[in-house]
């Protein structure tokens, strides 16, 4: 063997064992990177520790606490992730607060978790299912609570709190218009799983959630979601139940006729404030937007029924008495009857309480009705798929909703 | 490139590859280049290059003439002339706007006007130690060591070599020259012991030397609020973070060098097993120590000149010492402190202790090197306060206050450390690893000794130092403090 071959042959042998004794010292590397994923402090690939202690607790089968301090779009994006594929929901609902009134006993399914979150916009409606597809969870059936802003074109229509960066992701990879929607750089985020002060960082929480301490985020803020304990129904303060949906305080369902009549008065002047804010008609682009909701739904293979809730008497009334300023409004709810039917998508409910039956302690307040009042217009979801299979779900048009002053009736 | 951040591991190790890929007579040549390419990285250095290259220059052609030329007046001020303007730098960079303050200060004591310089001067990296390196080639070449070098490019990778232009330690032309032109070939062995020193490095700056700095900062960052004995502990800490720190950068330079075939110079021999103060200084520094010692301390007559003349000789290498540090009223106190009580225990030696030669008691030991720390780590309050920038009148008014509290109840004393970062697990691994560190140093080459165990221990002990590192490391938050002088 000549100089040049053992040299080589030399090299090859040192730089193998020198690359083994590297790979024997990778186990800390691995060990670094897996309980950093795992513990993840700041949320970078398990969420956020507010939505994913609140998620947790949710998928174990707890009612959480605290519902008023919940980051409700940061639950809801978290829960999709992280619901197992065999406990995938066949049911979810989304929408605003008024769809978080439908729990699983409304619903008629276990199978069920309301996505709705508190002021809800279209863009909301439409990631809170969306999630659900990106994680390859798309349900069977999407129970959609239409708010009447949905149909209105203006800014004011947006919620703050909305995810806009998740609506420019789901305007532009799937209903491909054009935004300013960027990928996100993986790489910047992963490169945290290689970082050892997040792994320390990780460290000193798991620690501190082992010894029972606060457990607290990046800002110091304590977590305060906690396992509902106890008589559920006897609570001080809402809770967010398993199934998504919220029980108001023990106090706030308990309120008489007067009570409840005062919270609709009050809610009168403040109508528009709530994302109407001079809408005056319908937005086409938000018409066609609502068509590709749909069509995208279904071309998911999930079966779409819309829900109009109702509002209390007294509000609607005051509406109608009201009817030039609350022109757009107005007009959504016979928009949205002539597209069920043109689509034959299943419509459940009216926005006019009285075309329902609807008496004032069906509702908490002017905008939310108990379950009572949900059962007078919703079977549940498999009686409508029944209705669905056998062709005799109600015509929306059967049902005509009062839109003018003329209308009024006394009450 | 800091040597603790990944950048620097990523460059070391592509250097590393590529020097022992190369043939042996083009080794020293690459890693000119990668000396200067780890010298450019930092754009403030990139700009000041030229006096990294000047300083060479300069020196290199200052040995070539002295080695011709015979006439001693003409070689006398060829390196008058190399230590003016290599030093110039120094002192232009280093010492212009202290001077000038002071020159300002006295001017304004005579009733002149003051214009103080308003410079706020970056010195390029590693400045005083490439200086050195060269202005001690030129006084070698002047004494007529060693032969000159001819090559320019072989001596510019001696004042340029990567590893050691961050905080040295100081080198001797003499004995890189030889490693530079006979690179040694590659051997396991060596790697292996230079990749467990740099670990050994990490450990100490990561893990130590930067918890220990969590405290120490903590507390003379903000003297007005700490009690005597916070104070008091800050000082005494202070010094075994100055030594996990320095030492810690010296390791990761030795080992970087030794995985690239190069021996440099030890920078520390268990400083703190020290007996006495000179013992201690035998120990400290020793590439900075030798180099004052051969160019400084014996051309002003060392200790050859009577009793007088060597104690001012010691005083005055203590205060080039701590001039060399920076420019700072804190730095030359402590020189001059250190060469107060050099030559007061030389006195006390020679007056008090010239017969016992007996082997003193381990206890008696124990307490030599106890006392050895203490004085040091006062000694190092003036080095401190320069650094930190302390002022002295909290420190000298707070250092009285909270006492009775101490004894009162030392356990809320202790329990109040966890504040500063002295506390819980944390705490035990400062403990523990700096007893560990120090006990191993003690017994010798740490890199040398870890070839020698057999392969559980070994991987135990990298595993510990590694996991060590990752659970307890301060990472990406802090510079080497030599890094800087």
């Amino acid at each position: 063997m000549n100089h040049m071959a053992k040299t080589i042959l030399r090299r090859l042998y040192y730089g193998t064992k020198i690359l083994c004794k590297f790979a024997m010292i990778s186990p800390i590397l691995l060990f670094m990177v897996y309980f950093s994923y795992k513990v993840d402090r700041s949320g970078l690939f398990q969420g956020a520790l507010g939505p994913r202690t609140v998620v947790d607790l949710m998928l174990s089968g707890h009612d959480v606490t605290n519902f008023e301090q919940m980051d409700e779009r940061g639950v809801v994006s978290l829960y999709a992730q992280d619901v197992p594929e065999n406990e995938r929901p066949s049911v979810i609902g989304i929408g605003s607060s008024r769809v978080l009134q439908f729990n699983r006993e409304v619903i008629g399914t276990d199978s069920y978790f309301s996505m709705g979150v508190t002021g809800a916009d279209v863009r909301d409606n439409m990631t809170s299912y969306y999630v659900m597809v990106r994680a390859g969870k798309a349900p069977d059936v999407l129970v959609w609570s239409v708010d009447p802003w949905v149909l209105y074109g203006s800014e004011k229509a947006f919620d703050s709190r909305a995810d806009s960066e998740l609506y420019n992701e789901f305007l532009t990879k799937v209903l491909g218009v054009e935004t300013d929607y960027e990928e996100p750089d993986k790489v910047e985020l992963w490169k945290a799983l290689a970082d050892p002060a997040y792994f320390q960082g990780n460290m000193d929480y798991y620690m501190a959630i082992r010894s029972g301490a606060a457990v607290t985020d990046d800002e110091g803020n304590e977590i305060p979601f906690k396992a509902v304990t106890g008589d559920v129904y006897d609570n001080d303060a809402s809770i967010k139940r398993s199934d998504g949906s919220v029980l108001y305080s023990k106090e706030f369902r308990e309120q008489n006729q007067d009570q409840i009549l005062f919270n609709a008065m009050s809610a009168c002047n403040t109508f528009n404030s709530v994302h109407m804010e001079g809408f005056t008609e319908l937005s086409a682009k938000q018409e066609q937007a609502f068509d590709a909701f749909i069509r995208y739904a279904q071309s998911n293979g999930t079966t779409v029924i819309l829900v109009l809730c109702p509002w209390h008497p007294y509000l609607y009334d005051f509406l109608l008495w009201q009817e030039d300023d609350h022109q757009g409004f107005l007009q959504v709810e016979n928009w949205i009857r002539q597209y069920a039917h043109d689509n034959q998508v299943p419509l459940y409910g009216s926005y006019d309480p009285l075309q329902l039956g609807m008496e004032e302690m069906d509702f908490f307040d002017g905008l939310h009705c108990k379950d009572i009042g949900l059962k007078k217009f919703f079977p549940g979801v498999p009686a409508i798929l029944q209705q669905i299979e056998s062709g005799s779900v109600p015509d929306a048009l059967e049902i005509t909703p009062r839109t003018t002053a003329a209308e009024r009736c006394p009450w | 490139m800091e040597f603790n951040t990944p950048l620097f591991l990523g460059f070391f190790a592509a250097a590393a590859v590529i020097n022992y890929a190369l043939p042996r007579m083009l080794r020293p040549y690459f890693l000119l280049i990668a000396s200067y390419a780890f010298y450019l990285y930092d754009p403030d250095n990139a700009a000041l290059v030229w006096i990294l290259l000047t300083t060479t220059a300069i020196s290199w052609a200052a040995g070539l003439a002295l080695e011709k030329i015979q006439r001693r007046a003409v070689r006398v001020a060829i390196v008058t002339a190399s230590f003016l303007s290599c030093g110039g730098f120094l002192f232009y960079f280093k010492y212009l706007g202290f001077f000038d303050e002071i020159f300002s200060s006295f001017l304004s004591l005579l009733g002149g006007k003051a214009n103080v310089l308003q410079l706020d001067l970056v010195a390029p990296l590693g400045l005083s130690y490439f200086i050195f390196a060269g202005l001690g080639y030129v006084v070698d070449q002047y004494r007529r060591k060693y032969p000159a070098e001819k090559n320019p490019l072989m001596y510019g990778v001696f004042v340029s070599f990567f590893p050691c232009i961050f905080t040295g330690p100081i080198e001797r032309y003499d004995r890189m020259s030889r490693q530079f032109r006979h690179p040694r070939p590659f051997s396991y062995n060596r790697c292996a012991g230079g990749a467990f020193r740099m670990l050994w490095g990490y450990f100490k700056k990561m893990v130590l030397a930067d918890n220990l700095a969590v405290f120490v900062s903590s507390i003379f960052s903000k003297p007005e609020n700490s009690t005597g004995p916070q104070l008091l502990l800050a000082i005494l800490i202070f010094s075994m973070q100055l030594y996990m720190d320095f030492s810690g950068c010296c390791d990761i330079a030795i080992g970087g060098a030794r995985i690239l075939g190069f021996d440099l110079l030890e920078n520390f021999n268990a400083p703190f097993m020290a007996t006495s103060f000179s013992d201690f200084w035998r120990r400290w520094h020793m590439s900075l120590t030798g180099w004052f010692r051969d160019y400084l301390y014996i051309p002003l007559g060392g200790s050859r000149h009577g009793k007088v003349r060597h104690y001012i000789n010691l005083v005055i290498v203590f205060l080039v010492s701590g001039l060399w540090h920076g420019a700072a009223w804190g730095y030359v106190l402590w020189g001059l402190v250190s060469g107060v009580l050099s030559a007061a225990e030389v006195i006390w030696q020679k007056s008090f202790a010239k017969n016992s030669h007996a082997k003193p008691p381990l206890a008696v030991v124990w307490l030599q090197r106890v006392g050895t720390y203490v004085l040091f780590s006062l000694s190092l309050t003036f080095f401190m306060s320069a650094l930190y920038g302390v002022d002295w009148s909290y420190l000298t008014t707070n250092i009285t206050l909270g006492w009775n509290t101490f004894f009162a109840d030392p356990n809320a004393f202790c329990a109040g450390l966890s504040a500063f970062g002295l506390g819980g697990r944390k705490l035990i691994v400062l403990i523990f690893g700096t007893a560990a560190v120090l006990t191993a140093e003690s017994r010798g080459n740490i890199a040398a000794w870890i070839r020698r165990q057999n392969w559980s221990i070994r991987w135990t002990l990298y595993y510990a130092l590694g996991l060590g590192i990752l659970f307890y490391g301060a990472f990406g938050q802090s510079v080497f403090i030599y890094q800087q002088y």
